[in-house]
């Protein structure tokens, strides 16, 4: 009895691993697209947001009668899988995106220490027979490490650039707070993101605009013990106090702060901790703390945005989650203009076509201004895109805009 | 010098009241172990759960803290009972691994559970000891810190009572000798060993209820650090024995402490199972453990 | 094709991985460190062909002896401690290699890429078969070879004296070392082997996936690693073969149940062990298989 117990729920599994049903795309009228992000362990709550974005997006194109192509309106079908910010899920899952589920591309994926090894079983020579990396397109949301999508010309990303972010955070607070001349710093030395940012990208700023470091703590990326850390940076007794770590040790160590009477005459924060869980998890303790970003609500295009994906995915708004939108409709706008043919035999030329495309593409709209994308031949960053940072602040629990490029005051 | 001195005895003050948290949590691993001879390496996860079991009355019913207390007092012991049904009472006897597999299955779903049913975002418990430090001369004691020490005082000398003073306690003294001539003898070792785990899982709440309030944000990954550091403890104190637990939470607190102030973050995880090494090759039963 | 090719490849790897615990876990040790054996592996292969260019092969040798070693050194302290402590200790080894591995950094600029292991950020660019061209396939068929040999091995093993020593040790340790059988020399020879195995395991998937980082060596993999042997049945190599093929089969065909994956996959876990205590090929199945099997031989009786 048992037996068969075994026995069938074996022969479930063999069979749930069996692709999606294959059909003519066109003919099925859908047009595919996928989607991997960390929707389990400790950056889920970015990953989430990630995926409702997107979905608002699909929504919204499909409402609107989908996508034009080859005459025809096709809706937009995403299939959705959970990497768990582990490189080993993701190297299976693009498979299953590029083979079974045969998307035209995919957004994602939320880590950056998935998208370096998954990036690096890109195709790296366009068109060459002999390179037998995989044909297919990303276009990133979220995963931000500097420099990833040189590892393929099939990566592209819509991310921020974070030593241009942090350059201008400080540039700026050099500017508005010419008396703060000392810093302390704490990050995350096992989050592999906390440290390129901090080594990359915040080091260097601080450099160029002369501040003194005069301390640097470390801590780990799930610790829930500041005290030793935070007395460290009591001693410092510096200016600035920069926090380049993430939503949870963020929280656990400004309450810390609180406690020993830490008071910083002004905080700067990763980018990723610009979002509406810092703020739930910890909101008044980070109040003042400024944050460089690419996304808040300036205008009403983005508060429309804000408020519907909040309302039906329970879906945060933010650098991260606000690509997956935006991408969407910047492929929706290349597949109507290229015209590709949508069928499983000219898969391959169709994502070519796309990935020509998008290296072409220039500028696009985002939601809170133009974007543009790099094409293949840009000796710094290729295929990363150059957007408005804008600079929020916390204050009584919201993010609030403290600069914004002038370009952008009065919308 | 008095400088180094006065940051050896702030992180001494910090190891032990710290240290009474990671004592609670080993007595409970060790309670399991002493009385029903089986690993519950769900434990974590039952004291995390309790927590946030917590956050209902808290967050959707407005109730004040002592009524979340209750709560995840009572969250802990019904996912206590649900960890025995499932993970022990349908086992059968004889492999002693087994209820080591079943409670690490039961571990990674009821992390995954809470994951899903929080969208995996950050919750707060208000800290009802203060959000500031107390100075005492030239060292702070975080108020939270000192009430889990205190609390842990409190919890071990009611343990110490009811298992030494009350006809329960010599159940599970009977029990945790030898089961089979309990059994003769009139004790009823299932009832035993189920009120066993309500005891600790109650327990677990509470040292959860008072550790979430030092937290700066919750996080559904504390279930497996507190298994790990639990593991650790018992491993060191010795299987089954409340005292060793005890000494070894402390000792684990201040050691960590130490080596976090002086030698920094990487230093403190690697001295940690330094710890743990030198007592397996000193004293491989533990501090005070039967040999197992 | 692509994709079943790259599940079977993360299969054939863990297959490795759960041999390893296998080898050591009959002779009665459970360990939770392998996974940092198989870190080893996977640095030190990494390192040979990343940044001294090194071929495959020696490379693979290279990690496994390297991990092999560690498991000579590491089965002598073992012998002190048994049962949950010694999971415990075990696993606090793997902790340290991990953390060690957490803050090396030993790099070269290669080609104008950063390339070597550099403590939280990575180990990235180990691209050796990518550069020269090896298809999926080709590297599956790397893989599946090592895991025949291994499991080749194994086979050997048990059937012979040996493998009767392992098993009486794993019994009775005090009955065995009164019939005269080294205890001793049995345990830290399973541990080293399952250094070697484990290693191998790591060298492969280095690799294959061009990065290992720490956070991939760590708890889950531990716990991965114990769960293909105790689930596929401790009764048989073929249990670790088993478990690693179920599990992963189960981690791809739930991935449409996205976050829900852990929760049933914890589920399974608590389920077989229910009704299958010793894994579902366990020593029981074992006997009535082979018994079978002489029965067809020898019909008539």
């Amino acid at each position: 009895m048992r037996n068969i117990v075994v026995g069938s729920v074996i022969l479930t599994w063999f069979l749930m691993l069996s692709p999606a049903a294959v059909s003519a795309f066109q003919e099925e009228g859908t047009l595919r697209v996928g989607g991997m992000w960390a929707l389990s362990g400790p950056a889920a709550y970015i990953g989430k947001s990630s995926k409702g974005l997107s979905a608002l997006a699909i929504d919204e194109i499909n409402e609107a009668g989908g996508v034009a192509i080859q005459g025809k309106r096709v809706k937009l079908a995403m299939s959705v899988y959970d990497d768990a910010c582990k490189a080993e899920e993701g190297l299976t899952v693009v498979r299953r995106l590029a083979d079974s589920d045969k998307v035209l591309f995919s957004l994602g994926p939320t880590c950056s220490n998935v998208a370096e090894p998954v990036f690096g079983t890109l195709q790296k020579r366009l068109g060459d027979a002999t390179d037998t990396g995989l044909q297919f397109l990303f276009f990133t949301d979220t995963a931000i490490k500097f420099g990833l999508a040189k590892i393929s010309p099939w990566a592209f990303r819509n991310v921020g650039n974070e030593p241009a972010m942090f350059e201008l955070a400080f540039k700026l607070v050099k500017e508005r707070h010419p008396e703060l001349k000392t810093v302390a710093v704490a990050y995350e030395s096992d989050f592999a993101h906390s440290v390129s940012t901090w080594k990359g990208a915040t080091k260097p700023a601080l450099e160029k605009y002369g501040y003194q470091v005069l301390d640097i703590v470390e801590w780990r990326f799930e610790d829930v013990e500041f005290g030793a850390q935070v007395t460290k940076l009591r001693k410092a007794n510096a200016d600035i106090l920069v926090m380049m770590t993430h939503t949870f040790s963020t929280c656990g160590a400004v309450k810390e702060f609180k406690r020993q009477r830490v008071k910083a005459k002004l905080m700067v924060g990763i980018t990723s901790s610009a979002s509406t869980e810092t703020m739930v998890g910890c909101g008044q303790a980070v109040e003042g703390m400024i944050i460089p970003t690419n996304f808040a609500t300036i205008n009403p295009k983005a508060k429309a945005v804000a408020e519907k994906a909040w309302a039906k995915y329970k879906a945060d708004s933010n650098l991260h989650s606000v690509p997956a939108y935006e991408n969407l409709y910047a492929i929706k706008g290349i597949v109507e203009k290229v015209g590709i043919k949508n069928e499983p035999a000219t898969l391959l030329q169709d994502r070519r076509k796309v990935r020509d495309a998008l290296a072409t593409l220039g500028t696009f709209q985002g939601v809170i201004g133009p974007i543009k994308m790099n094409g293949d031949n840009d000796p710094v960053k290729p295929r990363d895109v150059d957007k408005a940072i804008i600079l929020v602040q916390a204050k009584n629990a919201q993010w609030t805009v403290w600069w914004q490029p002038p370009e952008m005051e009065k919308k | 010098m008095t400088e180094t001195l006065l940051d050896i005895v702030q992180q001494l003050m910090n190891g032990i009241m710290y240290g009474a948290f990671y004592a609670l949590v080993g007595i409970g691993f060790t309670l399991f172990f002493g009385v029903m001879k089986k690993f519950n390496l769900a434990y974590g996860s039952t004291i995390m759960a309790g927590i946030y079991l917590g956050l209902i009355p808290l967050n959707l019913w407005k109730q004040p803290m002592w009524v979340v207390f209750v709560t995840c007092v009572a969250g802990a012991v019904v996912v206590g009972f649900v960890v025995e049904f499932a993970c022990f009472r349908y086992l059968r006897k004889g492999h002693e691994l087994a209820p080591m597999m079943t409670t690490i299955g039961m571990l990674i779903l009821i992390e995954d559970a809470v994951v899903i049913a929080t969208h995996a975002a950050p919750f707060e418990y208000p800290n009802i000891f203060g959000d500031e430090s107390f100075e005492l001369g030239p060292f702070l004691i975080r108020p939270d810190y000192l009430a889990i020490l205190i609390a842990g005082v409190v919890f071990v000398v009611l343990l110490y009572l009811l298992v030494n003073r009350t006809t329960f306690g010599r159940a599970m003294r009977a029990v945790a000798e030898n089961p089979a001539v309990s059994q003769l003898l009139g004790v009823s070792v299932t009832r035993t060993n189920t009120l066993t785990f309500a005891l600790t899982s109650a327990l677990g709440g509470a040292t959860g209820y008072l550790v979430a309030m030092t937290f700066g944000a919750l996080q559904p990954g504390i279930a497996t650090w507190m298994t790990i550091k639990g593991l650790v403890v018992i491993v060191i104190g010795g299987l089954g024995s409340i005292p060793g637990a005890i000494f070894a939470g402390l000792l684990l607190g201040v050691v960590e402490f130490q080596a976090l102030w002086f030698l920094g973050i990487s230093y403190r995880d690697i001295f940690a199972f330094l710890l743990l090494f030198a007592f397996l090759v000193l004293r491989p039963s533990g501090l005070m453990g039967k040999a197992a | 094709m692509d994709y079943y090719v790259a599940v079977l490849s993360i299969i054939g790897m863990h297959i490795l991985l759960g041999l390893s615990v296998y080898v050591v876990a009959i002779t009665g040790q459970l360990s939770f460190g392998q996974q940092g054996f198989y870190a080893i592996g996977a640095y030190l292969a990494g390192i040979g062909t990343a940044l001294w260019g090194i071929h495959l092969l020696p490379a693979v040798l290279l990690g496994m002896t390297a991990a092999g070693v560690m498991g000579f050194l590491v089965g002598f302290p073992a012998l002190r401690v048994k049962g949950l402590y010694l999971g415990v200790a075990t696993f606090g080894f793997g902790e340290i290699v991990r953390l060690v591995f957490l803050n090396v950094r030993y790099t070269k600029t290669i080609g104008g890429k950063l390339v070597g292991p550099n403590g939280a950020e990575g180990f990235r660019h180990v691209s050796y078969i990518y550069d020269r061209g090896f298809t999926q396939a080709q590297y599956l068929a790397v893989i599946y070879t090592a895991v025949i040999i291994v499991a080749g091995f194994v086979y050997f093993l048990e059937r012979s004296k040996l493998g009767a020593r392992f098993r009486a040790v794993e019994e009775d340790e005090v009955a065995a070392a009164m019939a005269g059988i080294n205890v001793t020399a049995v345990k830290v020879f399973a541990f080293t082997l399952g250094g070697f195995v484990a290693g191998l395991g790591g060298a492969l998937f280095v690799h294959y996936s061009t990065y290992i980082d720490h956070q991939m060596v760590t708890l889950p993999l531990a716990v991965s690693s114990v769960i293909y042997p105790m689930l596929g049945g401790l009764g048989s190599f073929w249990g670790a073969i088993l478990g690693a093929a179920l599990l992963i089969f189960l981690t791809e065909g739930l991935r449409f149940l996205q976050e829900f994956r852990l929760v049933v996959y914890g589920a399974l876990i608590i389920l077989t062990m229910l009704f299958r205590p010793r894994g579902i090929i366990d020593e029981a199945m074992v006997l009535r298989v082979r018994a079978f099997l002489r029965r067809q031989v020898a019909p008539s009786a």
